[in-house]
């Protein structure tokens, strides 16, 4: 009896293994690739949905088989926004073998530059810095930089002021992401752009904007640019509400107009700085799920498929980690399509492709993603938003800013 | 002495030479032998990869910033928060050569040696011009002036243009003799020279303790008062102590700068003044090997709470906040735990189970 046991078991066994083996033959390949960001401590706010919105995207394409029987495994981890553990996470990915990297924070894509030219990896980061294209062949930005976004917002400035040079400040975040923008706008400047950049202020962790706010009347600015994140930005418009600073439209005179690049804007905003964000005007290339396209509703589909709450449907940073990693899907899609291995070599070089009748079209963007061997920048259009009765609209058709290309 | 070299039991000495001896028997000689043997060829037999040998190599840096921290303020005791600024200054001091000279310059990439020794004595230099301070401060206006030290530092660094606002400034991979260190032995190649400047650190501080300059450190700790009756210095073995661990603190920061190959200032913030300290203190103050343990204990720490934090937050997406919480929580109370239970730190649990092993099989 024991000995019919066993010679049954051992049957069994046999069978299932016979059977694994095709189901291991078939099974398709899998394309590993890394994402670092700061799901916890400073800019988590931004990191955690964007977070959400790749790993969200990449789940989606293989629950619904989007590359066929091979699935995308890609690796999420928390650097806290610090740069050493960003290089630690770096070298994890690399130990796995992976083809394409999504990073994160300027600081660390500026200190990883020279790894990712020696390890010859695609690399798209969330940050816009335009100098992390500089002596590097291997960082692609998402969309367009801080610097064209700071542009977009001064030539927005110039077209609709009423009266002389318009007097315009800067208000910074004290890091390269910050100042990254200062330089290439005072190149505008120079190149024509007819605005003077009174003051450049570069915030602490200030809980009162007063003296500034004030200072900058006095100084006859009517125009602030903000490069930072959102809660600095938050707290001067409370402050320029509670001292009667801030323009109820667009350049009223003697009030301050505030504006913002990427980071500065977003549902966040409105919620930290209540009524006080009426009139704020935020440049981004993405689209915002309040107007309806269907960018905005794949967005919230996705969300909705993987149990997101409200505040992660509807953020920037949610559209923003989704569109990177549809870009990073569909660069895998079109180099599988031609018949190529998916390697990093190969990816690269289909990047650099997506250009011209190849340009791709997201929907999370309001252009088409075009990268060449001399365009690293992804969407190249920028849309103007602005706060109307507690939530950000459209306040004109997507544009490119006309002085990025006059200062290069 | 007992009349046989191997065994502890019995030991007793007969003048002041013998009980300063570094090793008090064979068996502790040949035990510190093997064991940086062992250092020396684990990897050789272990496969690590290289995320696990940055920190590796992390630890090791911070045990040599650790050791510095530890003679200004476990031996002489005096409370350094600045510590971080001067490691910084060996860093920058690599990366001030980089900006002048180029990333790839000769004395960067082939004369690195120089150039750690070079930075130590940058850091030396600071380290003593910030001890002036300590001839007329004490306690909690000394830790007020080394916490201004820092914020000077971090202010000098971000604004600078020279050091390009606190962005990093890279450093190219060195040579040695076989060739450039390539990518992929870069880290197991700085597991190696950390580890030779640790043993030489290690035993030049060890030695220092023996000495008349290293016990005039314990004795100014103790009672300056008392120490400048007895013929002592206070004054300039206060500055000498900061000299010291500026030179330590040079040297790691150096170091810091070729395994990064780059330098940028969130590396070294206040936080990180105050993280040596916990290292310092969950360690052992004023113990050379509680130099070795505390920034072992805090980096392995330091990964586990990392992956708890991941795991929260991938888990318990409603309480996001706590993840980001987790790390300074569990450091915070790490602290305020072995400062209630057990203020000689990991240093002291060493001493009660070597005392065990010294004493066995005899309890008496």
């Amino acid at each position: 009896m024991k000995k019919n046991n066993l010679i049954k078991l051992t049957l069994l066994l046999v069978a299932a293994f016979m059977l694994s083996l095709p189901v291991q033959a078939l099974a398709g390949k899998v394309y590993k690739l890394g994402l670092s960001l700061a799901i916890t401590g400073p800019t988590s706010d931004a990191g955690h949905p964007y977070s959400q919105g790749v790993d969200d995207y990449f789940k989606f394409v293989n629950d619904t088989k989007m590359l066929g029987d091979d699935t995308i495994d890609c690796t999420i981890r928390d650097d806290q926004y610090k740069t050493d553990k960003t290089k630690q996470n770096f070298e994890d990915f690399l130990d796995q073998g992976i083809v394409f990297y999504l990073n994160y924070s300027t600081g660390s894509t500026l200190a990883l530059k020279k790894d990712f030219e020696e390890e010859k990896m695609p690399v798209i980061p969330a940050s816009f810095h335009a100098g992390n294209l500089i002596d590097s062949h291997y960082i692609f930005l998402p969309i367009a930089s801080y610097s064209a976004q700071a542009i977009g917002l001064a030539e927005y400035v110039v077209k609709n002021h009423k009266g002389k040079t318009p007097k315009v400040a800067m208000f910074i975040h004290p890091s390269a992401f910050g100042r990254g923008p200062v330089e290439d706008l005072q190149k505008a400047v120079a190149a024509g752009l007819d605005m003077e950049i009174v003051e450049v202020v570069e915030h602490g962790k200030n809980l009162d904007n007063t003296a500034m706010l004030k200072r900058l009347v006095n100084k006859g600015v009517q125009y602030v640019i903000s490069q930072t994140v959102q809660s600095p930005v938050a707290t001067m418009l409370k402050d320029a509400t509670s001292l009667g600073l801030k323009a109820n439209s667009f350049g009223e005179e003697g009030k301050l107009t505030f504006l913002g690049c990427h980071y500065t804007g977003g549902n966040d905003l409105v919620a930290l700085a209540g009524p006080a964000a009426e009139n704020f005007y935020w440049t981004t290339s993405y689209i915002i799920t309040n107007e309806p396209s269907p960018g905005a509703t794949e967005q919230l589909a996705l969300a909705k498929r993987y149990n997101r709450g409200e505040k992660a449907a509807n953020s920037h940073n949610y559209a923003n980690g989704m569109m990177v990693a549809q870009v990073a899907t569909e660069v895998i899609k079109r180099t599988k399509a031609k018949g190529k291995e998916i390697t990093k070599e190969n990816l690269y070089d289909e990047l650099q492709n997506m250009n011209g009748d190849n340009a791709f079209f997201p929907g999370t963007t309001v252009g088409p993603v075009t990268y060449s061997k001399t365009d690293h920048a992804g969407v190249d259009s920028l849309q103007l938003y602005v706060v109307k009765n507690g939530a950000f609209q459209s306040a004109d058709k997507p544009f490119i800013p006309e002085y990025t290309s006059k200062i290069k | 002495m007992s009349a046989n070299r191997w065994l502890a039991t019995g030991n007793y000495f007969t003048s002041y030479r013998e009980e300063q001896r570094i090793f008090f028997t064979s068996l502790d000689k040949t035990a510190m032998l093997l064991f940086i043997l062992a250092l020396f060829a684990w990897p050789l037999f272990f496969h690590v990869g290289n995320k696990y040998m940055l920190v590796v190599d992390n630890i090791l840096v911070a045990v040599i910033a650790v050791m510095g921290l530890n003679l200004v303020t476990g031996f002489a005791g005096l409370i350094s928060i600045g510590h971080a600024a001067f490691v910084g200054i060996g860093a920058y001091t690599i990366a001030s050569f980089a900006s002048v000279l180029g990333a790839n310059h000769i004395l960067l990439t082939h004369a690195w040696p120089l150039m750690i020794f070079i930075a130590g004595c940058m850091g030396a230099l600071f380290g003593a011009l910030v001890g002036l301070p300590a001839l007329r401060l004490k306690h909690l206006y000394l830790a007020i002036a080394t916490l201004s030290f820092q914020m000077i530092f971090q202010w000098v660094i971000n604004f600078m243009n020279f050091f390009n606002q606190g962005q990093t400034i890279s450093i190219d991979r060195v040579v040695w003799f076989t060739g450039q260190v390539s990518r992929r032995e870069h880290y197991l190649f700085w597991y190696y020279a950390i580890l030779v400047v640790i043993v030489i650190t290690g035993f030049a501080v060890r030695n220092l303790l023996r000495t008349r300059y290293g016990r005039c450190l314990v004795a100014v700790r103790d009672n300056d008062r008392a120490a400048d009756a007895m013929g002592m210095h206070p004054g300039l073995t206060k500055v000498y102590a900061f000299g010291l661990a500026g030179f330590l603190a040079g040297v790691a920061g150096a170091l810091h700068a070729f395994l990064y190959r780059g330098v940028g200032i969130e590396s070294f913030t206040l936080h990180h003044s105050i993280n040596y300290l916990a290292m310092a203190i969950v360690g052992g103050l004023g113990t050379l090997n509680g130099s070795f343990w505390g920034p072992f204990v805090i980096q392995v720490l330091d990964l586990q709470v990392e992956r708890l934090s991941e795991w929260a937050g991938a888990h318990l997406t409603f309480a996001a906040n706590l993840a980001t919480a987790l790390k300074p929580l569990s450091f915070g109370l790490v602290i305020v735990l072995f400062l209630m239970f057990e203020p000689r730190g990991i240093a002291n649990w060493w001493r009660i189970t070597r005392s065990y092993v010294k004493l066995w099989p005899f309890r008496y």
